[in-house]
């Protein structure tokens, strides 16, 4: 094994139990607290394959922003921040079989693949990676509508957002 | 890199897309510039910018017979796309009209605005040629429609039809953004007509394929409301501003279907015969459970959009064809349901705003209240059962064909017990409409201008694409033919 | 002789493959040599802060200062530190106790991470990262978490409330931060800090003073200092999130306030000042640090000026400050900028930088002549005659003006 491949394997490991301590803690705010050690991980595994970029707006937008907010808004609601109930309904050995058989399914389904035994290709070190994430983000031969869609996107969910959570009383 | 000249036809391709922007910016602009009792307007103005770009699509962006890939394969400008995108435009513009006294003040500018921003996502989507381009089309034209489903966030009901379309289309989008990726994985490209290369050139067992193929269904078959992803529909319709619900189950079901139609048959043309199965099956779950549980309904709202399901089951059956009739008629199916329902939900969103009640009983004896209100409902449903001399009856009759010249009898055979057994809820609602009584007969039903141009228009268009079919179907054809080229 | 630090680098790195280790583990050494020393140096310089910053204030309140322990008081830090480790070390009852230990560690330990990307000289920095400017960023978000958490786990009303003063204010002022700190990366096209040092022949600041300005007002309220310092309100909220903390944990959130601000003079002098840019730095790069070192310190020193300066700031004003005024100035500043840059030619950089500089002066006019008739106007809504409430006539008020005028 390669030290790439240890650190894949220790990073993965951190990622789904932070994952699955998202979904069994009680606790809400240690829920969002492992969300973000599970981000965090995605992070790393985006610097392990040379996109720094990508890493770093991680962190900023999931880390920074997302989470974050997520905290807050469970801070706001101190009082039900303990889940005392069942975790469990009564059909989750049925969600046991379907999410077993999806896994199983994808297993199989990326088994056939052959993409797991080619070997990572090398990036051409005279071009700066970053320049030309920007350049493909504006050049009209690349990403430039979608880039430009985006931001209609952008602006139709924040006025939708804010539609929703204008104060009635006020308007 | 990325070099490479610039052609002014890019411009042109999306002169639409780009006045709608234009469009919504000025009704923002108005909404902050009127004062509050002059912002009725904001409707008209809506209505007759999407017109007037309709007329400029028409007069310029009209594609050629051969179509192109353009902004870097992100857009294939082609008759299918161009289509569509007529439709949307249109059916923007009438539900703008209709939508025009769902509110007593306020607001208007935010609506008019994420209408056009989900009419922009679904010209987008029908011309879209690339993963990630057809993502964010996607999810532009969900997001304003999530909103706007919930937009009286007074009324529980449509709130909680606005969280329920939400969290429907968020799942689905999820699985089906997954999907994506896998596809991406699988053929090292995002353009679908490069992946539809890799695919073709094999080294990917079927399976693989197959199984992205699945989850990528998930998500389609979410926006055209096919069983078993259905569940949503009918309580979405009934809680939305019945204009949003007739925008729902017309515009946004017939850009679901323009990107069924390309994704499959120009991605997937190494599996057709798979896929044929499985959407072969989509198609008898959705025409059947679309249609048996039509037959319970109370609420006409309810009705029509477990009819809407049912017609997205009999527009699948084109598909399923997988030939060059079998698109021409989901296009020309699509074209007639979509001016159908479209007044179909006029009707209702008229009267329930008068009469103050969806459910079927409250019909009773509208035709002594308004005669004409009635004759307008009596096309629609006729339409909607595949009634000649109305639109729908020419379409349903091209999609049998189109089954039965792929060899489908069978498939055929269930769409026309299917018409039969629509049949029945449809006529039901006419009954209460001519045969019986109430004791509201003497109070008029007041029809205001926005809704008599809209529905006059409608029903002429009903019965035009049922007599004069043949340039429907030729721009139908054109549509097909983009594919398969 | 230039550059000690690097020919000691070299030594020990020959050292180290003639013990005949592999190269990947002879670099994995190096690494860690590196960030423990660097590590270190900051933190002992940290606690020399605590003294630099004392000495400061009580020069501005006209005191003296700490001055009983060593000479000049030098070793009251040290002191101070000792004091720290020997007090009790308390957990408040409900506390979430690994949630609560893990938030200090956070608070300390972003600001010394931020020291990785810092070009010290030439030659001396951690690492030239292609997304430094982006890095910083990243890294204020998670300090923010960090304070999130010491405010949650506290179990703490006060504590709690100095945690969400802290959401808001951080995550506002982070949006015209950003702005800004893109100003740099488009007059130097690159994100790399060791880059933007390099691009600087002309210190940024005098190419970009307004950009600069708006880096430096939104540091300081990133920092939680004052104006801005809502988050540890005294006589609001007592000291806000750390208001549990006692020894060595409440001393990693001091250490970490004081380092954070010394960082942002650093992280301000790298992007404007020229960073380790002097006479003879280029030769020597030792001298490079010392240059850093006094820009930084310089930087600092204005913090510290404006926090004992100014006194604190409403918070809707706060927020306001930030949305109404910061946020559409660097918005402007910024297209204005980058519109500027893609037209003047970048030939004669001393045309270039005067052109910058006369738009960001004009920028810099046209929102004091806004400002002003802003404030003129509401001088007018305040100077307007008001109608005056008059009290209700009733019969204790009218005894209690009769005694009134009567004493």
């Amino acid at each position: 094994m390669t030290p790439l491949q240890i650190i894949f394997l220790i990073t993965s490991v951190g990622i789904l139990g932070s994952a699955l301590m998202v979904v069994t803690t009680r606790n809400l705010v240690h829920a969002a607290l492992w969300l973000v050690v599970s981000l965090f991980g995605v992070a790393v595994l985006y610097v392990m394959l040379s996109a720094a970029f990508l890493a770093v707006a991680q962190v900023v937008i999931y880390i920074g922003a997302i989470a974050i907010l997520m905290i807050f808004a469970i801070m706001l609601t101190r009082r039900v921040a303990k889940d005392s109930g069942p975790q469990t309904n009564p059909n989750w050995t049925w969600a046991v079989v379907v999410a077993a058989a999806l896994f199983g399914g994808l297993t199989w389904l990326l088994s056939s693949w052959n993409g797991f035994s080619t070997p990572i290709p090398e990036l051409s070190s005279r071009a700066d990676p970053l320049s030309q994430l920007g350049q493909a983000l504006v050049s009209p031969n690349a990403y430039v509508l979608p880039f430009e869609v985006a931001s209609v996107l952008l602006l139709s969910a924040l006025i939708g957002a804010i539609m929703v959570a204008w104060d009635r009383r006020s308007g | 890199m990325f070099t490479g000249g610039f052609d002014p036809v890019n411009i042109l391709a999306i002169l639409p897309e780009i006045s709608l922007i234009v469009l919504g910016l000025l009704i923002l602009g108005l909404d902050l510039a009127l004062p509050e009792e002059r912002r009725g307007i904001l409707g008209w103005v809506t209505a007759g910018g999407l017109v007037l770009i309709i007329g400029l699509a028409l007069a310029i962006s009209r594609p050629g017979s051969e179509p192109i890939l353009l902004w870097g394969g992100m857009l294939r400008h082609d008759w299918l796309g161009f289509a569509f995108k007529i439709v949307f435009l249109f059916a923007a513009a009438i539900t703008a009209l209709f939508s025009m006294d769902l509110f007593d003040s306020g607001r208007r500018g935010e609506y008019f605005l994420l209408l056009l921003a989900a009419t922009l996502g679904m010209n987008l989507m029908a011309s879209a040629a690339d993963l990630i381009m057809l993502y964010l089309a996607i999810e532009t034209t969900s997001i304003p429609l999530y909103i706007l489903a919930g937009f009286l966030t007074k009324d529980d009901k449509s709130t909680e039809s606005g969280f329920k379309y939400f969290l429907f289309g968020a799942f689905t989008s999820a699985v089906m953004l997954y999907g994506f990726s896998l596809l991406y994985g699988f053929g090292g490209t995002t353009n679908l007509y490069g992946l539809s290369q890799a695919f073709l050139e094999g080294g990917l067992s079927i399976g693989a394929i197959l199984g992205s193929l699945l989850l990528i269904l998930v998500g389609f078959g979410f926006k055209v409301s096919a069983v078993p992803f259905h569940f949503w529909a009918p309580d979405v319709y009934e809680g939305s501003p019945t204009p949003i619900a007739g925008f729902l189950s017309t515009a946004s079901k017939a850009a679901g279907f323009a990107v069924l139609a390309r994704v499959m048959l120009a991605v997937f043309p190494s599996i057709a015969v798979e896929w044929g199965a499985i959407v072969a099956a989509l198609a008898t779950a959705t025409m059947t459970i679309g249609n048996i549980i039509a037959l319970a309904q109370k609420n006409i709202k309810r009705l029509l959009a477990y009819s809407s399901i049912a017609h997205a089951g009999y527009a699948l059956i084109g598909i399923v064809a997988i030939s060059y009739l079998g698109v021409a008629s989901t296009v020309f199916y699509l074209i007639a349901y979509v001016i159908t329902n479209l007044l179909a939900f006029g009707i209702v969103a008229l009267f329930g705003r008068v009469a103050g009640s969806d459910d079927i009983a409250a019909y009773a004896g509208m035709s002594r209240r308004s005669p004409w209100l009635a004759l307008g409902m009596m096309v629609a449903l006729l339409s909607l059962s595949g009634m000649p001399p109305f639109g729908g009856f020419v379409v349903k009759f091209a999609v049998f064909a189109a089954a039965i010249q792929a060899g489908m009898v069978w498939l055929a055979f269930i769409g026309v017990i299917n018409s039969i057994v629509a049949l029945y809820y449809y006529l039901t609602i006419l009954k209460y409409v001519y045969l019986y009584r109430s004791e509201d007969e003497d109070k008029p039903l007041p029809v205001s201008r926005p809704y008599a141009i809209g529905l006059t228009v409608l029903s002429l268009l009903v019965i035009l694409i049922g007599t004069v079919f043949a340039p429907w179907f030729s721009v139908a054809s054109s549509a097909a033919a983009a594919i398969f080229r | 002789m230039g550059d000690p630090i690097t020919l000691i680098g070299k030594w020990l790195e020959n050292l180290l493959y003639s013990w005949g280790l592999m190269p990947g583990v002879v670099s994995l050494i190096m690494a860690v040599i590196g960030v423990v020393v660097i590590a270190s140096a900051v933190l002992v310089l940290d606690i020399l802060l605590v003294w630099v910053e004392r000495k400061v204030v009580a020069r501005f309140q006209d005191r003296l200062g700490p001055n009983r322990v060593g000479p000049f008081g030098i070793i009251q830090p040290i002191a101070d530190v000792i004091k720290l480790l020997i007090k009790e070390d308390i957990l408040p009852i409900g506390a979430d106790k690994i949630v609560y230990n893990l938030a200090p560690i956070m608070a300390l330990g972003t600001v010394l991470l931020l020291w990785a990307v810092l070009p010290l000289s030439s030659t001396v920095y951690g690492t030239n990262l292609n997304v430094g400017v982006l890095y910083i960023v990243a890294l204020g978000a998670i300090s923010t978490l960090g304070i999130i958490m010491a405010g949650w786990a506290s179990n703490n009303k006060y504590a709690l409330l100095g945690a969400f003063r802290t959401v808001a204010q951080m995550v506002s002022y982070e949006v015209p931060l950003v702005i800004a700190l893109l100003v740099p990366v488009i007059l130097a096209r690159s994100m790399g800090l060791t880059d933007i040092v390099e691009a600087q022949s002309i210190w940024f600041v005098f190419i970009a003073p307004i950009p600069a300005l708006i880096v430096l007002i939104t540091s300081i309220a990133e920092l939680g200092r004052a104006p801005f310092d809502l988050i540890e309100a005294e006589s609001e909220i007592v000291a806000g999130f750390h208001i549990e903390y006692t020894g060595m944990k409440f001393g990693l959130f001091y250490a970490g306030e004081l380092l954070h601000a010394l960082t942002v003079g650093g992280i301000i002098a790298t992007l404007f000042l020229g960073g380790w840019r002097g006479p003879g730095a280029e030769t020597y790069p030792i001298l490079g640090i010392f240059y850093f070192f006094i820009k930084a310190l310089f930087l600092y020193w204005v913090i510290m000026w404006i926090k004992y300066s100014l006194p604190r700031i409403r918070i809707d004003h706060m927020l306001n400050f930030n949305w109404k005024f910061l946020t559409p100035l660097s918005l402007v500043i910024l297209i204005v900028m980058a519109i500027v840059d893609k037209i003047v030619p970048k030939t004669s950089m001393l045309v270039y930088s005067l052109v910058m500089l006369f738009v960001n002066v004009v920028v810099g006019w046209l929102t004091l002549q806004l400002l002003r008739r802003n404030a003129k106007s509401a001088r007018m809504r305040v100077a307007e005659p008001k109608p005056v409430a008059r009290p209700e006539p009733s019969p204790t008020a009218a005894t209690s003006q009769t005694s009134s005028s009567s004493s």
